[in-house]
């Protein structure tokens, strides 16, 4: 991939079919073409290049998650929606750590983007319940269960992976993993 | 242990679609008859949507730090980074705050060079504010202090006057704030020279301005006030004249408007070039019309002739505050007086039966 390749910016309709169609290509293309605007923001409001990178991927997970929806709309260019979800979310951050009313330098037009947020914030809660529970699973039950549900690994894979005599014993690991973790996401 | 494992097994087939058609119906009439397994559904397609969310979520982190690897994030930043010089940090931080500070100081710079100006043609600053408490010393002055022949020292109180006139036909007089503060009784006296006491009925200390009431039954109402109010200012040069109480008579001031404002640039005021004296204080200032267009309240020791009035604007405010039914056939505002035309010793004759002198006891 060419240096003029990368840094040029996808369109916004190559953006949205690339992440119904879970494009790698597409996602690299746009996190690439975006970020520097973010870690402007980011650097010139009190941040600092760890922040801008985390700020920036919420911000591309809330806009998968739009895309993603069934009622997806977008009413605004792209870059002004990621620039909104990520100018929002640092806020947060700030409220959180520092005191309030923080006065944001923007660079960008901003966009009324609540409803997004508030979803954002009930999804991300519901990510670390399931981030803690499996953390508190234990091995090898964590591992099967990311291999299998993250790195969409096939049962013949994990089944190899972990030395299970055959496929069968592996689905009835996991299954048992499966009922473990769902217990621990409800406990927490 | 075996059967509840069954069941969930059933309900993830079920979520997952591969049931058969008859196990299907099966199975939805068991969910619907029995509110645990409902709730049992419900709650493992929660779990299975947030375990898809959640692997989702993860995998998309799991790409972009790869992508985030790449990147050349040190170079990407350098242009947006805190810049090493402090005045270009502070300036990109602050840019507005920045702008609004510097327009700020243009804006205060150019106001005191205009006050600077302006100061120039009447010497310093400081001796301004002499000024200003040679003021304060001339209004005290300017009532009449009485009775200070008799030489009784302290022993009676000393008495002072000043001067009113009447803003309404019923009994309402105006006159200035400094000549009735502190009193504790109050008569006022026409031409003939009865007294009627009166009380304060309102005070306006920072225009220096007071109106009192008759609280005397004998008080006979007046007729119809001769003269009206100028509701627009006087204008640079205007002849004007004031009647007051000096001296036990009342005395007629001749002069003309010489300035816009009073003392120290006090815009509630004009200066009048016109010879006043202890005891005309709270005189009504008049055009040759017949408007009244201010009230004289002190004078300038250092300079003949230079006398301050309160400009008739705030007679205005102080009348409005007045409750309008309280004030029988107040005086007229903004109208033509009906002393227009005639000569100023029938101006004089006319006006004088509606100017008192207000003494003061305490």
């Amino acid at each position: 991939m060419s240096v003029k390749e990368r840094s040029s910016i996808p369109t916004d309709r190559e953006v949205i079919l690339g992440i119904l169609n879970g494009s790698e290509i597409i996602l690299n293309k746009l996190y690439v073409g975006y970020f520097p605007m973010i870690l402007q923001f980011i650097l010139n409001n009190n941040g600092s290049e760890e922040d801008a990178k985390d700020v920036y991927q919420e911000g591309i997970i809330v806009l998968y998650d739009k895309v993603r929806s069934d009622d997806f709309e977008l009413s605004s260019k792209l870059k002004t929606y990621l620039y909104s979800i990520c100018r929002r979310i640092w806020l947060k951050k700030l409220n959180q750590t520092q005191k309030k009313n923080y006065y944001i330098a923007d660079f960008e037009e901003v966009l009324e983007i609540e409803n997004d947020i508030e979803l954002w914030e009930e999804k991300e809660k519901q990510f670390l319940q399931m981030k803690s529970a499996l953390k508190s699973l234990g091995e090898p039950c964590k591992t099967i269960i990311e291999d299998f549900y993250i790195h969409n690994l096939s049962m013949q894979d994990i089944c190899e992976k972990f030395g299970y005599t055959n496929s069968d014993n592996a689905k009835t690991q996991k299954y048992k993993c499966l009922q473990r973790l769902k217990k621990l996401f409800f406990k927490v | 242990m075996d059967q509840k494992n069954s069941i969930s097994a059933i309900i993830d087939d079920y979520l997952n679609g591969s049931l058969n058609p008859a196990e299907l119906a099966a199975f939805e009439e068991l969910r619907k008859n029995d509110p645990a397994i409902d709730h049992q559904v419900v709650a493992q397609k929660v779990f299975l949507e947030t375990l898809k969310y959640y692997a989702e979520h993860e995998r998309l982190m799991e790409q972009m730090n790869s992508i985030h690897d790449e990147l050349d994030v040190y170079t990407l930043s350098t242009p947006f980074k805190p810049h090493p010089s402090k005045i270009v940090r502070l300036w990109r931080n602050y840019k507005s705050a920045i702008t609004v500070a510097a327009s700020f100081l243009i804006l205060a710079t150019a106001v005191l060079f205009s006050i600077r100006s302006q100061s120039k043609q009447e010497g310093s600053l400081k001796l301004l504010d002499r000024k200003v408490s040679q003021l304060n010393q001339s209004q005290n002055h300017i009532i009449r202090v009485m009775n200070n022949d008799v030489k009784l020292a302290n022993s009676k109180p000393a008495q002072f006057g000043g001067t009113g006139f009447a803003i309404s036909s019923n009994g309402f007089i105006l006159t200035n704030y400094h000549v009735v503060k502190g009193a504790d009784s109050l008569y006022i006296q026409n031409t003939k020279g009865v007294a009627f006491k009166v009380e304060r009925y309102y005070t306006d200390p920072i225009n220096d301005i007071a109106i009192l009431k008759v609280i005397d039954p004998n008080f006979p109402n007046l007729k119809s006030l001769p003269y009206s109010i100028k509701k627009g200012g006087a204008a640079l040069g205007e002849a004007v004249y004031t009647l007051g109480y000096p001296k036990d008579d009342i005395v007629l001031g001749n002069g003309y408007v010489s300035s816009k404002s009073g003392i120290n640039g006090d815009s509630l005021a004009y200066q009048v070039a016109i010879p006043v004296n202890p005891g005309n204080s709270g005189g009504p200032l008049l055009d040759y019309k017949g408007n009244i267009v201010g009230v004289i309240n002190g004078k300038e020791d250092k300079v003949d002739g230079a006398a301050f009035a309160v400009k008739s604007k705030y007679i205005l405010e102080a009348i409005q505050a007045i409750p309008g039914d309280s004030l029988e056939k107040k005086v007229a505002v903004g109208k033509k007086s009906t002393l227009m035309g005639l000569k100023r010793q029938q101006q004089v004759e006319k006006i004088q039966d509606y100017i008192f002198m207000i003494k003061v006891y305490n």
